[in-house]
């Protein structure tokens, strides 16, 4: 799910762009110092699987496109920090790569997805991992996207108040919230299972492995 | 005189840096540019610019937005109709919108084959790092499911059951996942051996 390039006003992307870079700074910070010749090579992996990923998309009405993130993959085995930093490069690589969302829209695409998506992934993990971990991976890859695309739903639905001409007609993204939240948030919902049940088939690969321990000075972030 | 090895990179480093900067500047102009027409004229200028590439250029950005595009589009104008909006106001926006987001992929497709994007982005070694691992990762992959396919069409003549296409889905994607590693870790140890972990 990606917002593309042209649908948001630049008193959206612009602020988002801000921001985005502000969160870019902080997680890029000590970022050599908590990832070794070991977690590397897995984030690289993982981060080109989150690229594959969201290069198999259907186009959804609601300005948006329905596929696989892998961004609570990447938060699980490698924190919140990394996890950001590398789905912003996934993103910019399917914009300028493949048009696949869009480079004015990549600060609230990041956001979005990388930093709230993998914040909810983390959350719901650490919640619920005690009650059983296999659960908690799966509902934190599902939770991750369904918030991900709860606030690209919101922040493209505010376009027609945000942007509009005199005499009404909207100047960027047409839809307002009563369209974007059911076109992204249902197709989503069932993304979700697939995105789960690929992030718990991976994360057992991982384990299987040892790849989860490893990293685990980049998970304290 | 020709210029020297190190002075030639970082020349072409400063123009790839300055073609970027100027991408980013052209999609703020853009944003603001509500009027079809200047948004047509625009979109002809870049065409003429961009001379033998264009049609190739062209074919990539419309294969990118078509199918998205055409929903929004679509969704919109069965909106407006039953809205009973005006005709030439729906059709106004659409036109505005499509060739914005056509004008502003068709840049971002001119962009990278004209920038070398690792060299523009030297001054930020982080990204530099993430994107130079990602990209030759995805080559990997890229390269593996092209041998796959080949190998699975090969093997079956007659089109596979799913039983085969499940087994065939299963040993590619453990096959993937360690190949992609095995390759990046290569990757790192020579980014190591030149220091790129040290604090």
């Amino acid at each position: 799910m990606h917002i593309p390039d042209g649908f948001l006003a630049p008193q959206i992307w612009l602020p988002a762009w801000g921001l985005a870079a502000g969160a870019w700074t902080w997680a890029a910070r000590d970022l050599r110092r908590r990832l070794d010749e070991h977690a590397v090579p897995r984030l690289a992996m993982l981060t080109a699987l989150a690229y594959g990923l969201g290069l198999i998309m259907v186009p959804l009405p609601g300005g948006s496109s329905g596929h696989l993130l892998g961004v609570a993959l990447l938060t699980l085995l490698f924190g919140l920090r990394p996890a950001f930093l590398a789905y912003s490069g996934v993103l910019a690589l399917q914009a300028l790569l493949f048009g696949a969302g869009g480079i004015t829209a990549l600060g609230v695409n990041a956001l979005a997805l990388g930093l709230i998506g993998g914040a909810t992934a983390q959350g719901l993990f650490r919640l619920l991992r005690p009650l059983h971990e296999e659960t908690a991976v799966a509902l934190a890859a599902w939770g991750s996207i369904m918030v991900g695309a709860l606030v690209l739903a919101l922040v493209l639905g505010a376009q027609p108040w945000l942007a509009r001409r005199a005499d009404g007609t909207p100047l960027f993204f047409p839809f307002d919230w009563s369209i974007t939240l059911p076109a992204l948030l249902l197709p989503h919902a069932l993304i979700g299972i697939g995105e789960a049940a690929l992030t718990l088939l991976v994360w057992r690969h991982a384990r299987r492995r040892g790849w989860h321990a490893l990293p685990a000075r980049a998970q304290t972030a | 005189m020709t210029p020297s090895r190190p002075s030639h990179a970082a020349h072409t480093g400063r123009r790839d840096r300055l073609l970027l900067y100027a991408y980013a500047a052209t999609l703020v102009g853009l944003s603001v540019l509500h009027h079809p027409g200047l948004l047509a004229a625009c979109f002809l200028l870049a065409l003429l610019a961009a001379r033998q590439e264009a049609t190739a250029l062209l074919r990539q950005s419309l294969a990118a937005i078509l199918a998205l595009n055409l929903s929004v589009s679509l969704g919109y104008l069965l909106l407006a109709s039953w809205q009973a909006e005006s005709t030439a106001g729906s059709a106004r926006f659409l036109l505005t919108l499509n060739l914005r987001v056509l004008l502003m992929v068709f840049l971002g497709c001119w962009l990278v084959r004209r920038v070398n994007l690792l060299a523009a982005l030297a001054p930020w070694p982080t990204a530099t790092l993430l994107i130079s691992l990602a990209l030759g990762q995805i080559e990997t992959v890229r390269r593996l499911v092209a041998d796959f396919r080949l190998a699975f069409t090969s093997r079956h003549p007659a089109p596979p059951r799913r039983a085969a296409r499940t087994r065939h889905a299963a040993s590619q994607a453990a096959t993937l996942l360690d190949k992609s590693l095995a390759a990046s870790t290569e990757a790192s140890q020579a980014l190591r051996s030149r220091g790129a972990f040290d604090a």
